[in-house]
């Protein structure tokens, strides 16, 4: 299940949705907001075509690694800090494809998503400078 | 013809998050970029090399598809098309 969301992140709900009897292996991996001094974070998405992209990295990742199960779920809005950003969770038989299927779906993530980060300090707000074309 | 622009991160800043441009005839994606550069104030200096070139990161998509802004800035338009603007991508 793709998840891009206001609301926080649940990461039990994934990981229960993402458990399967053949699976032998969960990973999860859960973005936070670091203090950097910073005060917070806003985060901007173009929803429709992110939630597309990351539906094909899921597809992509599900056959890649003979995963059982992903899930991804991303942020939008005022975030503070320690609050989490990206939850991704993979099951897959065993863990060294659970283990890749997770990095590999944050990986492509970063690039491809159609996601902005803007830190919010007392100066006021600068966008993280981007790398994913 | 009308074709619906969707700007984020600093460009949604600059154009607003999405509006509606009216172009005459048949219009290119630079035509409506050089519109917008005419009617927005700071689009031009953000998204324009002094020479007129378009930025390295300015992405572009037109309904929801990429295109290469080296190749594809003549690409004509059509009637209800939907032009994307964003700088490189930083989620996750």
């Amino acid at each position: 299940m793709i998840e891009i969301a206001e609301k926080e992140i649940s990461l039990d709900r994934m990981i229960q949705r993402a458990r399967r009897n053949e699976a032998g292996a969960v990973v999860s991996f859960l973005g936070t907001v670091r203090d950097d001094g910073i005060e917070g974070m806003e985060v901007e998405a173009f929803r429709d075509a992110a939630l597309s992209e990351l539906e094909a990295i899921r597809l992509e990742a599900m056959s890649r690694f003979s995963l059982t199960a992903a899930e991804v779920a991303h942020r939008t809005g005022s975030l503070a800090v320690g609050e989490s950003i990206v939850a991704i969770v993979c099951s897959a038989a065993h863990r060294e494809e659970a283990f890749s299927g997770c990095r590999y779906i944050l990986e492509e993530l970063k690039s491809r998503a159609p996601l902005w980060k803007k830190e919010i300090s007392a100066e006021g707000g600068r966008w993280v400078e981007g790398h994913g074309r | 013809m009308k074709i619906k622009v969707l700007a984020f991160a600093a460009f949604g800043e600059i154009l607003g998050r999405e509006r509606e441009v009216e172009l005459k005839g048949d219009a290119s994606v630079r035509e409506l970029l050089e519109t917008l550069a005419s009617i927005v104030p700071g689009f031009r200096e953000a998204a324009f090399e002094p020479t007129g070139i378009l930025r390295d990161y300015v992405l572009l998509m037109v309904n929801r598809k990429r295109i290469d802004p080296e190749r594809d800035l003549s690409r004509i338009l059509a009637e209800g098309d939907e032009l994307a603007i964003f700088p490189p991508l930083a989620g996750g």
